[in-house]
């Protein structure tokens, strides 16, 4: 099964979990974790961290998608992520809009011009 | 070396070395036997060409993030749109009818991702579908088995059956609308490749442009 390619990952609330696995991401075995999190109420940060962290150290997985609000949570785990293969994805969730200045890869961007360099 | 010009000359036969790290043995023997005044020329030449470099990538970089922008309304846009048509399924089939309870106990997988390299060992991800093959593969090899083993033998499956769509999880008879939320997400899926390609490209230009940053200020700091 090498040659079939990665699977995409997504760690979120119940509606976007089950929406993602209607477009046929999910993989469920007795072999292997899931590649997904439903992240409810009672879902502790460490629970979800490492999930995470088990994700991204899985070399079948290529896309990771998080809900922002659930990425603020692990953020450090995010930011200490520089490795372009699990690529994350931060995507919005229904009670949290996305905003642009919370996300990992826009804020290196907009990092990487301080006043010096545009002298 | 006391003098401003033989300070100069020293500067310059600094930074040469670390310049001719990545030029060719020739190259170095001929650039070594160069007058001052023509190492100080290629020094500055050396910049221009650095300096045109770095401002293609930015630019490149500047494309790429107006891109990335434009792909990320749309994933969030389909995305919401998925939600509400998964509310309206809801309320059609019931409230706890479309959710984890429906989740099967064993889940195969119908869409990946290809990371395909190229030549600046950069990585763009491709959607692929696994159903995508199986059709065209199996027709032709049993109307193959038939012929030759006669209608009796019946052809053994050599294909295993293709990943269940995820929609039977919900029932037989689904609402219309858990349909289109399936497209919505679909679509969403093909926008998170092509983000996930795009911020990898743009991690590429980051540390390109740092890398050629450094190398400017080194060539600046000893032509000065």
């Amino acid at each position: 099964m090498a040659g079939r390619g990665k699977l995409i990952a997504v760690i979120g609330d119940e509606d976007t979990v089950t929406g993602f696995l209607l477009g046929g991401i999910g993989e469920l075995n007795k072999n292997r974790h899931p590649n997904f999190l439903v992240v409810e109420k009672d879902t502790t940060i460490n629970e979800i961290e490492d999930t995470f962290r088990q994700l991204l150290n899985r070399d079948d997985i290529g896309i990771v998608l998080i809900n922002q609000y659930i990425a603020e949570m692990v953020r450090h785990a995010l930011d200490a992520h520089q490795r372009s293969i699990p690529a994350v994805l931060e995507i919005p969730s229904k009670d949290h809009p996305y905003d642009a200045a919370k996300d990992s890869i826009l804020r290196r961007a907009k990092g990487m011009f301080t006043a010096e360099d545009l002298r | 070396m006391e003098t401003p010009f033989g300070a100069g000359l020293a500067n310059i036969l600094v930074v040469l070395p670390a310049r001719l790290a990545v030029i060719g043995q020739p190259e170095r023997r001929r650039l070594l036997s160069l007058s001052v005044t023509e190492k100080r020329l290629w020094l500055a030449m050396a910049g221009q060409d650095l300096r045109k470099e770095l401002d293609s990538l930015l630019l490149q970089l500047l494309r790429d993030l107006e891109e990335l922008e434009a792909k990320r309304v749309a994933l969030n846009t389909r995305v919401e749109e998925g939600w509400l048509l998964l509310a309206k399924a809801r309320y059609v089939m019931g409230t706890k009818s479309v959710g984890p309870l429906q989740y099967p106990s064993c889940m195969e997988p119908r869409v990946f991702v290809r990371a395909s390299e190229n030549q600046d060992t950069m990585q763009t991800f491709r959607l692929v579908r696994a159903d995508a093959q199986t059709p065209e593969e199996v027709e032709p090899r049993e109307a193959a088995l038939r012929r030759r083993k006669g209608p009796n033998k019946s052809p053994e499956p050599e294909l295993s059956a293709a990943p269940q769509d995820p929609l039977n999880w919900f029932g037989i008879l689904v609402s219309h609308s858990l349909r289109q939320a399936q497209a919505s997400f679909q679509d969403a899926l093909q926008l998170a490749a092509d983000i996930a390609s795009l911020q990898i490209h743009i991690d590429w230009c980051q540390n390109q442009s740092q890398g050629l940053r450094e190398k400017l200020r080194q060539l600046d700091s000893g032509a000065a």
